[in-house]
């Protein structure tokens, strides 16, 4: 327990800048929200100049920008970006802390068993992404929410939420994976960037062909957010397969890291 | 009992060498001395036993049971300063050192304010702020704070001032009288030579030697110092038994074991202008086990 609360105390403050970061940009895209809904029309006509392949890759095929929820949709595809970020970014700094800063000798040479040190760590992990993802809900249902005139879809607007922990519980799976396997990790974040980039591309080009043969590769196709606003439901067998591929990458590093060499 | 048993220890980094080979025995109660050059495997095998890395062939045993199956167990009763001492350094010193007591079921809070008091260590200061002695003085501290019965040092005095060597070695005597076994690490041999009753040279990853300090001080070399008013060959005293032959601005320096009056034959033929026979150093001795194969 007490590596844990250590762990916590330790991350807790970058989860919440983090968080911060997410809430000021939907908050700041939706005041945008009036004036663009107000002209939806010339917005949308300006929009269907560019090529199909483009608009899909955009996501915005099917999104209806005059709509709350799916002007709302069309931002949050960002707001999932910063996310994925910051759990890739956390998975990979939790296990790969030690071996940074050099303190493996301090922490491991404590009488505790590499798993124990393992579970405190990805709890502590899974703990701020579950505290981000209530903190932030709580203020985009209050932000959406201020526009009272045009009613939305809670149930849906709840789904398009709910991608956020789960592609960020991806990514913090596939995080610490990485960490476990590279010898050494310097700095986490352009590594996080480039890692969660690289998936979100595949999406755009996954979209753009439109031809479902790239569906299961990126778990930003299994949340695609104008597919959940259209369908008005997750498609269960992906929220299972994410859930799956998560337990397998999290249980692979907690076996390779108790057999790692650490090194000074 | 032995407090430490490593049997035939060996750690490769793919084909890098770590440890070829390594076995040697700590008694319970005894200083036990880890000597070598740098990069010869000290903190190799101090890290494998404490279960940072697996060894390659090989095993380890720490009171009895072994160090992979059994170290969370086993290590409830070391103290480990390792040679490096990095921390979290957005910590401050005390919450590191509460951080580190809350692991151990003996750990004795009173003790953290007693061993900084000791070692004028300032515990409202941040990690990172701290120099590297001060570092060193954080490590001493937290691994000593729960009365272990093995204490694992590790290159312990870098950074420490000669005032705070003291100190430590102090230190260290007292635990030792108090039952702890200790196994020190160092490159320095006079520091060695302070604590240990016994100690195991190590170089290029191999034991060269177990030695007991008592019979290394007592070692049949002498230490001559000759300078001679002729010249004469540089290898004049090039005889069987002489070591580490030195010839520089008309003076011989050499170790010798043997005859010495084969050395006095030597001399008396000739005008002498300095002559010194003495004891010598532990350093000296051991310089052989330091030196490149052939060189010797």
């Amino acid at each position: 327990m007490n590596i844990f609360i250590q762990e916590f105390k330790i991350s807790v403050v970058s989860a919440l800048y983090w968080t911060a970061a997410m809430t000021l940009f939907i908050l700041f895209f939706m005041l945008m929200y009036p004036p663009i809904a107000a002209q939806a029309q010339v917005m949308e006509n300006l929009l269907n100049n560019f090529p199909l392949e483009i608009r899909r890759a955009l996501g915005i095929t099917t999104m209806n920008l005059s709509e709350l929820l799916g002007f709302y949709g069309f931002i949050f595809i960002y707001v999932l970006l910063i996310g994925s970020v910051y759990a890739m970014k956390a998975g990979l700094s939790g296990l790969s802390e030690e071996i940074r800063s050099g303190s493996v000798d301090f922490l491991l040479a404590k009488p505790v068993s590499r798993l124990a040190v393992a579970t405190a760590k990805t709890s502590s992990l899974l703990t701020n992404i579950l505290i981000q993802n209530l903190l932030f809900l709580t203020a985009a249902f209050f932000i959406v929410g201020a526009y009272q005139d045009s009613s939305f879809d809670k149930s849906v607007f709840l789904q398009v939420n709910l991608s956020l922990i789960q592609s960020q519980l991806f990514f913090a799976a596939l995080g610490a994976f990485t960490a476990v396997i590279a010898h050494k990790i310097k700095s986490p974040l352009p590594i996080a960037l480039a890692i969660v980039f690289i998936f979100y591309i595949l999406q755009m080009l996954n979209d753009a062909l439109g031809d479902g043969k790239l569906l299961y590769i990126s778990p930003f196709a299994y949340f695609s957010t104008p597919r959940i606003i259209e369908q008005g439901i997750i498609e269960w067998h992906f929220v299972l397969l994410n859930l799956l591929i998560s337990t397998i990458l999290i249980s692979l590093s907690f076996c390779l890291y108790q057999r790692k060499d650490l090194p000074a | 009992m032995a407090v430490i048993e490593v049997n035939h220890l060996s750690k490769y980094y793919g084909r890098t060498r770590g440890i070829v080979d390594v076995s040697f025995q700590v008694e319970e109660g005894e200083i036990y001395g880890f000597i070598g050059p740098n990069g010869a495997g000290k903190s190799t095998t101090i890290r494998a036993l404490l279960g940072l890395i697996y060894p390659s062939g090989g095993n380890a045993r720490i009171f009895g049971q072994d160090c992979i199956e059994k170290g969370p167990i086993i290590r409830r009763d070391i103290g480990y300063l390792p040679s490096e001492v990095f921390y979290y350094d957005n910590m401050k010193v005390i919450d590191l050192l509460k951080y580190s007591a809350s692991f151990y079921p003996s750990s004795d809070y009173q003790r953290i304010y007693e061993l900084s008091e000791m070692l004028d260590l300032d515990l409202k200061r941040k990690i990172e702020d701290l120099s590297y002695g001060n570092r060193k003085k954080v490590g001493i501290v937290q691994g000593l704070l729960h009365s272990p019965r093995l204490i694992i040092l590790d290159e312990p005095t870098g950074g420490l001032d000669p005032l705070m060597q003291q100190k430590f070695f102090q230190l260290i005597k007292s635990e030792n009288q108090h039952g702890a076994s200790v196994l020190f690490s160092s490159h320095i041999l006079t520091e060695v030579q302070k604590l240990c009753s016994r100690v195991a040279i190590i170089k290029e990853g191999i034991i060269i030697g177990i030695e007991d300090m008592r019979t290394l001080g007592r070692t049949s070399y002498k230490r001559f110092v000759i300078e001679l008013a002729e010249v004469v060959d540089e290898n004049y005293f090039d005889l069987p038994g002489t070591a580490n032959l030195k010839y520089e601005d008309g003076s011989f320096t050499f170790l010798f074991q043997g005859e010495i009056n084969q050395i006095v034959d030597r001399i008396h033929k000739h005008q002498i202008k300095n002559l010194i026979v003495e004891e010598p150093s532990l350093e000296e001795v051991f310089l052989h086990y330091y030196e490149p194969e052939g060189e010797q």
